[in-house]
Order: C-alpha cells, then structure tokens, then sequence
C-alpha cells in the first residue's frame, strides 16, 4: 500500500481562510491564527509542527469543531461544517480519561453516547481494547497505568468509535521516549489497514523526528500569529528507519525550514521598530537562566555549535533552544549565521566575566533594547512603582498581533538579573533596585 | 480413633456456626435495620399526621429516647436531601448559564448569611395555617429551617467544581457526543462527589446546630414544639431534669457517631474512587460498615437481580438503528438556553417583589432604628471576633501538637470531629448556669457561647493543615536547629495559613449564626439577653415584629457579606499565592 499523495486522493476535511482571535481578560483580542488554508486528504497523515504559540492544537480544534473560527470556513465532504466534525475522534495530550472508570468503561462509555445496543457496544469496545493490547487490562483503573498504557486507552477509546479521520494532540509527550517509539508504529499499522478506518490522521507535534517518521505531508507553522509557513512532502516509503541517513538527512532540512523560520539571517518578520516609535520588541519565552545555560554551554564547545547539536547533546527540546538562542541574539550575546550559533566577543567576555560584571554588561545590553528603556521611563513616569497592569496594558498597545504576557514574563526575568528593577508578584508591582 | 472422633463432631458442630463465619448475620442485621426503620416511619407517620395539641407533652424516660432520636434523625436527613436535590439544580443552573449566574451566585452569598431566625418565623406562621389541622406544617417547617443550615456550603462546592472540570474532560465528551445527561452522570457529577461527600458532612453537622431551637420552637404563647431531640433537650432544662438532660446528650453523640460510621464514612470512603489522581493525597481510608455491606448476601443478590433487569429492558428495546451521525440529537441542548431565560425572568420578578415587600417593610421602621442596628452590628462583630481569637489561642498550640504527631492525630482527629458536629447550643444551659454562678453577664458570656460552637472548625482545621506539612519542611528546621519559636513563626504557621484562613471562615460564619442564639437566651428560667443584633433579630421573630426582623436580618446579611469581601477574600487570594505547599 502506497500512501502517496495524487490527484484521486479525495479531500476529507478542508480549512478555507481561517482566522481566530481569543478574546482576552485585558480587552485586547490576542490573534492566533492568520489565514489559514489546510485540507486533509484521504489515507494520509498530515502532522502539524511549529512553535509554542503557534496555534497548532487551535487548528486542530477547528478540525475537529470544537473551536469556532473567527473567520473563515471549515468543509467535511465538500458540504459546510456546522458544529462537530462527524467523521473525527481525538486522543488527548493529557489523556483526558475518566478517572473513575475503569479501561473497559472508559471505552465502552463513547460508543453508549453513540446509542449503540448492547452486544455491539460490547463487542466494538473488545476489538478496540485488543487493537491497542489493553486485553487483560480491562478492569484497571487509569491512575494504575504508566503514561504510554494511559495513551493506548485514549488510543482505544478513539479507534471504537471508528473515527474516518483520527486526531492526535500531541499523543506522546506525556510518554517516555522508548514506550513512544512503540506506540508510533503500532498507531501507523492500524492506519495502514486499508480496509478499516481511520482512512487519514492529523497529528500535532513538537518533535520533528516524530513527524519525519509519521507524516506524508508536514505542515510548518510559525508563531504569533500561527500562520502557514509551509507544506514539506514526505517522499520516505514506509516503514521508515529513523537511522537510515535519507531519514536523518530529511530530519536535517526540517531543521533548516524550522530555523529559517524563526532565525532568518536578515529580519523580516518583526515589525520593523524603526519605523513606527511607540513599537518595542517582542521577546521569546527564554529566562535569563537559560540563556547563561546556553552561554556557558557554548562557550565549552569553543564558541561556536550546531544549533541541532546543542539540543541533541542538552536534552533540551529544540523550541526551548531556538527561544534561548533568540533571547541571546537579541543581546548580541550570539550570531547565528545559518544553523550556527556562536559567541559574539561581548558574549565571550560576559561569560568569562565575574557576576558583578556579568549584571552590568546584562543591564547595558537591555538598555539597548527599546522595551527596557520604555520599562525605566514608565518607572520614572509612576515614581518608582510601576503596576504590572499598567505595564501589560502598555506592552499591549505597542506589541500588537504577540502574546503579551508572555513577552512580560521574560521581561521580569532579564530585568531582575540585570538588577534593573524588581518585581514584587504579591502587590503586582515593578519598583527600582 | 478418638481424632476421627472429633473430627465428625467437631466438623459438625462447625458447619452449625458457617451461616456466621459467612457473615450471613450480616443480612440478618440488615434486615432487622430494615424493620426497625418500617416501624419507626410509621410511628412518624403518625406524629406528621395527628391533630395539631395547643400544649406538646412528651415523656421524659430514657426509654422514649430512641423514637425521638429517630425522629430527629430522620428529619435531618429529609433535610439533607432537600438541600441535594436543591443543590443539584442550582448548583447546576449556574454553573451552566452565565447570565444567571450572575444573580445566582451573589443571591447564594446573601442566602448563606441570613440567620435561620428569619426563615423560620414567617415559615412557620404560613405552612401551619396552611394545615391547620395536623402536625404537617410544623414538620415541615422543622426539615426547611434544618436545610437552611445545610444546603448552602454543598451548593458552593457543586457549583466551584462545576467549574473546574478540565477543559480536555470537556472537548473528549463533546467529541464523543455526549448528551446533557450522559456528561452530567459520567463526567461532572463524579468529578465533583470528593467535594460534595465531604461537604455533606459538613453541612450535616451544620444542621444539627439548630436542632434545638427548631424542634422546640415557641412564638409567644404558641407552641410549635415537634417531638425529637432538640425538644426533649429543652423540656428536660425546664423541668431541671439533669438525669434526662445527660441522657439527651448521649443520644445525640451516639447519632452523630452512627451516622458517622454508617453513612458518612462509607459515603466518604466510596466516594474516593473519584478522585482526581495526583490531587490530595488522601491515605486510603476504610469503612468496616462499607466493608460489611459489601460483604452481604442480599446486597450482592439485588445487585445481580438489577443487572438482569437491566440487560432484559437493553433486549425489550426495539434495536436502534445505528446512529451514524445526527449533531441534533441534542433537543435538550438547544431546549436548556429558553428553560433558563424563563426561570431566571421567575425568579428576577420574584426577587423584585420580595424588595418591593421588604422595601414596604423597612418603611414602618423608625429612622433611629437603623442607627441602633448598626450600633448592635458592630458589637456583635466585635464579638465574633473576640470569639475568634480566643478560640486561636488555644487551638493553635494544640492543634499543632496534634497533627505534627500522628499518634496524636489518629486518637483525636475522630474526638475532634465528633465535637464539631455536637450542636452546641444542646450545651448551652449548662454553660449559662456557671456563668450565672460566676456572676459574668450574657455581654461577655454570649462570647464564650459562641466560642462553644465555633473553635472546633478552627482546631480541626489546623490539624488539617498540621499534618499536611512536608516532612522535608520540617526536617530543614530540625537540621539547622531552629527554636520552637522560630519553627512556629517560619514553618508552621505559614505553612497552615491556608487551612487558618478556611477554619477562621468557617468559624466566623458559625460565630455569626450561633449570635441569635448566645445573644437570647430563653431556654430555661427568665429570658436572659444583651444587646446585640443577634438578639435584636430573635427577638424581633419572637415578638412577629415583622419590620425589626427584616431590617435586623438585612444589617446582619450585609455585615457578614462585606466582611467576607473586605477581610476573608483577601486573605484567601494571600494564602492561594503566597502560602499554598502545592504550587
């Protein structure tokens, strides 16, 4: 069976410009997904990948109609979609099982909503239970299983339904790494029954390895707001070795559209601040601790890494280091020319410096940041107490289109290292050191 | 030879005790419970239907304590189910329907804060002249002003876990088509039962407190008394009986303690498969009555004969055809949005009527009257919080000693709880007598009352909060040798401010409450009283003083909901952030 995309690959489900905005208790709306246009076809797997923030799981939401889009229209078949997708069924990345029942009623409570009679409901609930290897298992509750046999009763309870499309939010991350490799091969068996539903999966995920080995078309988001960056096809035949070096060399150029994504050697996607004056930069979800983290790191490696390199070898995840990396460039602590990460002579001389000159050369490189002068001259402007809702709301005026809270959160971290002022979280108040 | 012997013998004086060693004495128990019950519903059958008496007589032997003591019982757990079905429902609308939620909420806190005083007045004047030839209306009366004292806290607990279902419990139920019903019964309703179990306890506790005011309740020269505890309590005071009145406390503890071991824990200890894992580490507790139950005959065989029946309908029922899709089926989703407009706009006009009546009310009222009310509030809030700090002074230490040692712990946490359930006021002739005899008046006496009340949910709170501390915690103090004064002021009292905050609360609200009943005292001999608006409000139902009971019960609701917003709100958010061990 070759799941290859062509023209008789008949289209299941479809997004059509599809924007969505949250309203947020600040007032401000915080946009999270810009025109997107998606489909997914029948017998493939299409796997969602991007940053934190990005909207991934939001899409899937809007798949799956549990999230209405602010604009835009969703099709199942071709017909318009009003209210649920009637074709999908969802595995959680928490699970979202019902503690109080056991596997077996766990599963056997889905196709009871379906109004099922008896005897089909018991016989579906045993396929699906043997499908995933839960037998022997029925009676469990779910908080005596490990987090891949939790996964494998979301697994279950999902296939019971026989879902035409099966949607999966991140499925693994709450999994350790071998019971993972396990669970991926198995999902894709099943799927590969021709003959049996599911017919197509779409799959979030952060791991690019695990979308190299699942998908046959990889959706690259970037973030604030999650737009459509591009559609990578997966042309690896199946089963795939994810040691082969055509696998690792794929895994290789989804670094590369990743990074060129987020670390584009000319600027482009910030908003250019020089033009408009009231606009300050954004910054990643990267605390200051991570960022010594990865000076001090790079400064073993002789100053210069693979920025792959640096997450295999740190065990961190790769969105944590790309946001770090951001974070130190935007301190002229790196350059990272292509996907090289290397230490600038002021970064050089930070890390080699003692931690009184470290915070000085911390507090002059945020002063050259247009945030952190605005940051000291509200300070000014309140007599020394600055309210974080004064701040954030400011922070919303002139970082439109970005998640501000969080901009605000790394913001507290860099200025408490940089002993540029302290934050006290009980009052809610920004006062000078 | 001689062991063959007694073998056989003993072999068959053995198979003689097996029915025993199989528990099936367990089912005999049942049974006889069973009738016990039957007989003492028929005796209340026709307490409820007999002729309504000008004058209540009751015998006194200690023999007759077992039927009023049924009663009693029986009328709190009407109660208590009056207050779950109407927690159910209204716990449920607002949790639902936002825009009633709006008034729901606030109109619950308004409700929490009215002294059952002013429930039980006009109530009592309505439903008995609504039956004036039977002992309906008095009965009634009794279970509504009991569940006054329950329901609140149960509704607030549905109503916070209502809300807090996981968002992914939510989307996998609505992916999977849930139903209204279907969500309602597998998926809100069991994340919710460890909070209402343990709140049903509470509340049950809270209801006993009135027990005795409202089962021998008199305006004036009627007398409105119904046979039971509280009322036995009470004629023994009269008649100085102190043999009948020991008799009666016994009773009452042993009530508590059987509905405790009976119902409660069972209902407790059930309801632990509920539970969310990794949240509150509850040490697997067990039931011995839980445990006998299950090991009953006849329960496991009406279990079976209900899975027969049910299977036998599955198979009567015409097999439907597989639904394949149909997002419509849902004609209760789309019917709710209406019901609840309709019901809000009812009970919106209502309110508004209700103010319009008591507006009309306050109006007869002479202007100085209201400075006097404030002048009583601020006593009695004065009061209540003396009774506080009181009550810490000696709980502190103690329930610290408690809970830091769990030998300690495990003798007095089921004394603790047991003296909090007690209806203090049950105690409270006693304790006006040695205040007489120490010539302290009701001024200063009605804070010792209220003290008798409320203390308990402080001290078991702080047991709570004691054995909760990490052992970590507490080995860093023992490591670098803190003093004792170091260690209470760095370790254990900020780490049980949480559970201080909660048991103060609680104890400010029962301070309050137990206020109309410390500030008035007319139990025995001449009507002892001090100023204060507790005794402003009771005196004001007794003597049908229609408009000093509404502006009374008004001061005192909005005395208690401001100082909740004002003072307990803030400390809670300080103690959410700042002082919880789980974040």
């Amino acid at each position: 069976m070759i799941h290859a995309t062509d023209a008789t690959h008949e289209v299941i489900c479809e997004l059509k410009g599809i924007q969505k905005s949250f309203q947020r208790d600040t007032g401000h709306p915080l946009r999270v997904l810009e025109d997107i246009n998606l489909d997914i076809r029948a017998n493939e797997v299409v796997c969602l990948i991007g940053p934190s923030g990005c909207g991934k799981s939001t899409i899937l939401r809007i798949f799956a109609g549990l999230i209405q889009p602010t604009k835009g229209r969703t099709y199942y078949h071709g017909k318009k979609m009003e209210g649920l997708n009637p074709g999908v069924a969802i595995v959680f990345q928490n699970f979202a099982l019902y503690p109080w029942m056991t596997v077996e009623s766990n599963v056997r409570t889905v196709l009871q909503a379906q109004g099922l009679d008896d005897e089909i409901i018991k016989a579906k609930a045993h396929r699906a239970i043997q499908l995933v290897g839960l037998e022997g298992f029925e009676e469990a509750y779910p908080r005596e299983l490990s987090g891949g046999m939790k996964q494998r009763v979301g697994m279950a309870r999902a296939l019971s339904v026989d879902p035409e499309i099966l949607f999966m939010d991140e499925p693994f991350s709450h999994v350790d790494a071998l019971t993972a490799e396990g669970l991926r091969a198995e999902i894709l068996d099943i799927w590969d029954d021709a003959e049996r539903n599911p017919s197509s999966i779409l799959m979030v995920s952060h791991d690019i390895k695990e979308v190299a080995y699942m998908a046959d078309r990889i959706v690259v988001l970037s973030a604030n707001p999650g737009r459509l960056r591009t559609i990578v096809e997966n042309p690896l035949p199946r089963p795939r070795d994810m040691r082969s070096p055509e696998f690792l060399r794929l895994v290789d150029q989804l670094h590369d559209i990743i990074t060129s994504t987020e670390l584009p050697d000319v600027e482009v996607t910030a908003p250019a601040p020089s033009l408009l004056a009231d606009l300050v930069e954004p910054l990643p979800p990267a605390p200051s601790s991570d960022i010594l983290g990865l000076l001090e790191y790079l400064e073993t490696q002789g100053g210069t890494a693979d920025l792959f390199q640096v997450a295999a070898a740190t065990h961190v995840t790769f969105e944590k280091i790309l946001a770090s990396v951001k974070g130190a460039e935007m301190l002229d602590f790196v350059d990272t020319p292509k996907r090289q990460v290397l230490l600038t002579p002021l970064g050089q001389r930070f890390v080699r410096a003692n931690m009184d000159d470290r915070k000085d050369i911390w507090k002059a490189q945020l002063l050259e940041l247009r945030l952190f002068r605005l940051v000291q001259e509200l300070l000014e402007l309140h007599h020394g107490e600055l309210k974080a809702d004064e701040l954030l709301a400011e922070l919303q005026q002139r970082l439109p289109m970005e998640n501000s809270e969080q901009t605000f959160e790394t913001l507290v971290t860099w200025g408490r290292f940089g002993e540029l002022f302290a934050y006290r979280e009980e009052r809610g108040v920004l006062t000078p050191e | 030879m001689m062991n063959r012997f007694l073998d056989t013998m003993w072999g068959q004086a053995n198979a003689l005790f097996t029915p025993f060693r199989r528990r099936r004495w367990v089912d005999l128990l049942l049974v006889a419970a069973a009738f016990g019950m039957l007989y003492g519903l028929i005796l209340l059958g026709h307490q409820w239907t007999a002729i309504q008496r000008p004058v209540l007589a009751m015998d006194l032997s200690p023999w007759a304590l077992p039927k009023y003591t049924f009663f009693s019982m029986m009328r709190g757990l009407a109660a208590y189910l009056l207050s779950f079905f109407f927690t159910l429902v209204y716990a449920y609308w607002a949790a639902k329907d936002a825009r009633s939620e709006r008034l729901l909420v606030p109109l619950l806190d308004i409700l929490q804060s009215i002294p059952v005083m002013t429930f039980i007045v006009p109530l009592m004047l309505a439903l008995v002249a609504a039956f004036p030839h039977s002992n309906v209306g008095i009965e009634l009366t009794a279970i509504i002003a009991i569940f006054t004292g329950q329901a609140w806290n149960m509704t607030f607990s549905l109503y916070h876990s209502l809300k807090s279902v996981p968002a992914e419990l939510h989307e996998a139920a609505t992916v999977y088509r849930f139903n209204w019903w279907q969500r309602f019964r597998w998926v809100e309703l069991p994340f919710a039962t460890t909070g209402l179990a343990w709140n049903s306890m509470m509340s049950m506790a809270g209801g006993w407190f009135f027990l005795m005011l409202v089962e021998a309740f008199k305006l004036g020269d009627k007398d409105f008394r119904v046979p039971g505890l509280g009322s036995y309590m009470s004629m023994a005071v009269e008649r100085s009986d102190v043999r009948a009145q020991l008799w009666a406390v016994a009773a009452m503890i042993l009530m508590i303690v059987l509905l405790d071991q009976v119902l409660w824990r069972p209902i407790v200890v059930w309801a632990q498969r509920f539970r969310i894992e990794d949240t509150m580490q509850v040490a697997d507790s067990q039931s011995w009555f839980l445990n006998l139950i299950r090991g009953s005959r006849l329960i496991r065989r009406w279990d079976r004969w209900r899975a027969k029946q049910r299977r036998l309908r599955q198979h009567r029922k015409p097999v439907k055809k597989l639904v394949v899709v149909d997002l419509s089926v849902d004609k209760a989703a789309h019917a709710a949005p209406w019901l609840s407009l309709v019901a809000l706009v009812f009970l919106t006009g209502f309110l508004i009527l209700g103010g319009f009546g008591i507006f009309h009310l306050l109006h007869q009222l002479p202007s100085g009257a209201w400075w006097t009310l404030l002048k009583a509030a601020g006593l009695t809030l004065s009061r209540v919080m003396a009774s506080i700090l009181i009550g810490l002074c000696w709980t502190l230490p103690a329930g610290l000693a408690i809970g830091l040692s769990q030998r300690l712990s495990r003798i007095f946490q089921p004394i603790v709880q047991v003296a909090a359930s007690f209806p203090a006021p049950m105690l409270f002739p006693v304790v006006v007598a040695i205040l007489a005899s120490m010539k302290i008046g009701l001024g200063w006496g009605s804070i010792v009352l209220m003290l008798l009340g409320t203390q308990w949910y402080i001290l078991f709170n702080v047991i709570a909060g004691a054995s909760a501390i990490p052992s970590d915690l507490r080995e860093v103090g023992t490591a670098f040798g803190f003093s004792r004064w170091q260690r209470f002021r760095n370790l254990y009292l900020p780490a049980i401010f949480p559970y201080l905050v909660t048991g103060c609360l609680t104890a400010a609200g029962g301070a309050w409450n137990a206020s109309i009943v410390s500030e008035y005292y007319n139990i025995s001999g001449p009507t002892l009283q001090t100023f204060g608006l507790g005794a402003i409000v009771s005196q004001a139902g007794e003597s049908r003083n229609f408009p000093l009971l509404a502006a009374s019960t008004l001061v005192l609701a909005a005395t208690v909901v401001l100082f909740n917003r004002l003072v307990w709100k803030p400390l809670y958010q300080i103690a959410e952030t700042r002082y919880s061990l789980s974040k």
